[in-house]
């Protein structure tokens, strides 16, 4: 299985470094540096069976923010631009990428032998109505805010797009990538049923394009034969199961009526240890497991109290409880970034357990005699029951009394969405990329949406100088010096992040593992006979 | 007889308008909504969201949403589904098909394992028959299907080393991977149906067996076949078809939680999804459907008991 190195030199010259300046040729079909590395002994046909527990509500890469829908779209859709694992966006639609000085205008050079899967060629007119069209917020895309800093979108030529920021924008090319900058002929949304139709055909360029989505049941994806990388994909066909439960992929696995899953709980994969004929990757992620402090809320508005809760908690116990050692306990990144974008823990403020400081700083809140905090968690997150216990524990020691709230996950969102957070877990992820982890998180409004009521002007201040500053070295300062400060003042504490765990029939060969967790390794992978 | 329909047939109807109606509010007052669904943690753009909230309608008052609906309904249109944008219709009937054919299969399975052993432990009440069916019952009986379901599951795949198809296939796509797959759920819905089915039985047979007209053949020296075949069978089917309508029902209720357990793509879990997702126009067509269907299974049991029983024609 091929785990992600994350190369620091790559990592540091960011998202801009060497492409900025040279351009990337590529010999026509050959098979590019993504999606994993090329197989020399790959060979083609087959049909692969993937079991999900998780159903994509829709295909539409436009309109629908939601992990389970991207995990699979990125086979049908592409960007750009790829979210390389090293943390650097790579050019995928396009060639290359040209950054003018004052880092305001990007010159795209699209490659030229792009079919979509209704069978007309791409050209720059779809690029400009892809984009127009998602960056429109009228049209409802939960991605609009992302594309906020394109001023306008021209084209020079057929294979040309030039795109106009208002304001420097580092993370630009990764906002081009596959969550929400996938690519579709002009006029898509134009007839009335359109999104309609993106559940029963769909008309990117990717490897596979649908065969059949059958809710509750099952999607058929099917190899697109004129995919532009020749040669590639290897897999006839690709079928996703949805399967009701963490447990139901685990009986699947085990019967080999399914060739390859992820699962979701990553301690499960202790039960498929001793199967045979079973390979089990494992890989760091860029998701995280965390608590959220609302700064608006009752005791948090305390800065100390917030401090005080992050002195009391001991990740490590917390994470042992609830996914056994199949983590990596973050510090204020996520696990796929550390190497990349993380400060280390030991240079950071309120990680390691310190009772005595935590309750001196509660008495100093006027909290001696302590107090009863509601803290809220989500049903159908397996992971918070155990932390919630743990953490009830943990904070009991200094004199906080936990009265832990289930919720339903759309009565969350509902909170989360009007930033009335309280005290909550959280579970999201992200793209490798600093600007899209922190900024709408935890910018203030209008900018950004500071989920947490954190109202930090000097976070604020390094979060817009790390969009705007494209110097990889200077980028990596503002980002740490933003870290300290949200371990000093914490509006929020990353828990953990779990391991991505892919397990695979033996029969699966050169699948690799993507740190976003989506399926992106499908289109690399084959089947020996 | 037709005066007494027609009243059956209004009522029904004022159950289905207010049965939609009530449905239609209570999701409406669960926070969240499918635009939330759609924009997760990636929300907290206005715009974005107010472009949305206004494509599904929902910025509009309750009142008028609740009216554009029941007129598209009355014009046989349920609207298309919020998530895939797929006719609702279309979704509906097609989970609807397989709801009913693990119903019928459940309710043949139910009755045909539950009616004989439940007249066999009437006749011989207080007998060894009478304590095996009676032991069984109250295991099955007392058993959650969703516990059963696991224990099948968990059995079949770690002693038989079998498993069901990962993906639900229809009878007319392959039958022997539909018969695999519907095997455990309606084993386990079965289970229960067949041991409610057993004391049914074994109570309406204990009750006709202690009428007069039962000794009276047996002291005339009728031989059992007929005793039994004639006499008791022909009293004691009325009030089984009956029962019939009431099983069909709970099991119509009971595959919510069996599809969802077997990964069956059928009404119930259909409509689970569609309250996850707050998809309001899967829901309600899916609730009209089941409530349609329920109403019209009692319907139907009231006609069949008029066939068999000459009694309440005329009533």
């Amino acid at each position: 299985m091929w785990t992600p190195s994350i190369c620091r030199r790559a990592a540091l010259l960011g998202t801009t470094g060497l492409l900025a300046t040279h351009g990337m040729p590529l010999a026509q079909g050959a098979a590019l540096d993504i999606y994993g590395p090329a197989d020399p002994q790959a060979r083609r046909g087959g049909t692969l069976t993937v079991a999900i527990a998780n159903e994509p509500p829709n295909l539409d890469p436009f309109h629908q923010a939601g992990d389970a829908r991207t995990a699979v779209t990125v086979l049908m859709y592409q960007g750009l631009m790829y979210e390389h694992p090293s943390g650097e966006a790579r050019p995928l639609l396009a060639e290359s990428m040209q950054i003018s000085p004052d880092g305001l205008t990007y010159t795209f050079r699209l490659r030229r032998n792009v079919t979509f899967h209704t069978g007309q060629a791409m050209t720059s007119a779809d690029v400009k109505y892809s984009y127009d069209y998602i960056r429109d917020a009228g049209n409802g895309s939960p991605g609009a805010a992302d594309f906020g800093t394109i001023a306008d979108i021209t084209t020079l030529d057929d294979h040309t797009v030039v795109i106009r920021l208002s304001r420097p924008n580092a993370s630009l090319p990764m906002t081009l990538t596959n969550r929400f900058g996938s690519v579709v002929p002009r006029d898509t949304f134009a007839a009335a049923n359109a999104r309609a139709r993106l559940s029963q055909q769909s008309v990117g360029t990717g490897p596979f394009r649908l065969a059949e989505f059958r809710p509750q049941s099952h999607i058929r994806m099917a190899r697109f034969p004129e995919y532009w990388e020749a040669g590639q994909p290897h897999l006839d066909a690709i079928l996703f199961s949805v399967q009701p439960n963490a447990a139901s992929l685990v009986q699947a696995l085990r019967n080999r009526r399914a060739d390859i899953a992820q699962l979701p709980r990553p301690q499960d994969a202790e039960q498929l240890r001793d199967v045979p004929g079973l390979n089990i990757g494992t890989a760091p992620s860029l998701r995280q497991n965390s608590l959220d402090l609302d700064g608006n809320f009752a005791q948090l508005r305390d800065v100390r109290v917030r401090q005080a809760i992050a002195l009391a908690i001991d990740k490590q116990a917390v994470m042992q409880a609830s996914i056994g050692g199949h983590g990596t306990v973050l510090g204020t990144t996520v696990a796929a970034m550390q190497d990349s974008w993380g400060a280390p823990l030991n240079e950071l403020a309120t990680q390691r357990p310190n009772l005595d400081r935590a309750r001196a700083l509660l008495a100093e809140a006027g909290h001696a005699g302590g107090f009863a905090l509601d803290l809220v968690s989500i049903i159908g997150f397996e992971w918070m029951d155990p932390a919630a216990v743990t953490i009830a524990q943990q904070l009991q020691r200094v004199g906080i009394r936990l009265n832990i709230q289930r919720v339903e996950l759309g009565v969350w969102l509902n909170a989360f969405r009007t930033r009335n957070m309280r005290f909550t877990f959280n579970d999201w992820g992200t793209q490798p990329d600093p600007h899209i982890l922190y900024y709408r998180h935890f910018r203030s409004p209008p900018q950004g949406a500071d989920f947490r009521n954190w109202a930090n002007a000097d976070a604020d201040r390094l979060l817009d100088q790390g969009m705007e500053t494209s110097d990889p070295a200077a980028r990596k300062r503002i980002y740490l010096d933003l870290q300290k400060l949200m371990s000093e003042t914490v509006p929020t504490i990353m828990l953990f992040s779990p391991n991505l765990v892919t397990v695979t029939q033996s029969r699966v060969r050169n699948y690799a593992q993507h740190p976003t967790g989506w399926w992106f390794g499908l289109a690399r992978a084959w089947i020996a006979a | 007889m037709l005066g007494a329909l027609a009243g059956r047939l209004g009522a029904a109807m004022a159950t289905a308008v207010l049965s939609t109606a009530a449905v239609f509010l209570l999701i409406r007052a669960v926070p969240g909504d499918v635009v939330g669904e759609m924009l997760g943690q990636s929300a907290g753009d206005r715009a974005a969201e107010g472009a949305l909230r206004a494509f599904f309608g929902l910025d509009r008052p309750l009142w008028q949403q609740y009216i554009g609906w029941a007129g598209d309904v009355l014009r046989g249109d349920l609207g298309e589904s919020w998530r895939q944008g797929m006719p609702v219709a279309g979704i509906v009937g097609e989970a609807f098909l397989v709801t009913l054919q693990i119903g019928l299969v459940t309710l043949v399975v139910s009755l045909l394992v539950g009616v004989p052993l439940g007249i066999v432990a009437g006749v011989r009440r207080g007998r060894w028959p009478d304590l095996v069916v009676e032991a069984f019952s109250l295991v099955a009986l007392s058993a959650p299907v969703f516990w059963t379901g696991m224990v099948l599951l968990i059995a079949t795949s770690t002693w038989l080393g079998w498993s069901p198809p990962l993906i639900y296939a229809r009878p007319g796509e392959n039958l022997s991977d539909n018969l695999e797959s519907i095997a455990l759920p309606v084993l386990a819905l079965g289970l229960l149906q067949a041991a409610a089915y057993a004391q049914f039985a074994r109570q309406q047979t204990a009750i006709v067996m202690r009428q007069d007209f039962i000794r009276a053949a047996i002291a005339r020296g009728l031989p059992a076949r007929v005793v039994y075949g004639r006499h008791l069978l022909r009293n004691v089917a009325i009030p089984l078809v009956t029962f019939a309508g009431v099983i069909l029902v709970q099991i119509l209720g009971g595959v919510v939680v069996v599809e969802t357990l077997f990964a069956i793509p059928g009404l119930g879990r259909t409509l689970l999804a569609a309250i996850q997702a707050r998809d309001y126009p899967v829901l309600q067509g899916a609730l009209l459907v089941a409530v349609l269907i329920a109403l019209l299974v009692n319907l139907l049991v009231d006609l069949l008991y008029a066939t068999i029983d000459p009694r309440v024609r005329g009533a």
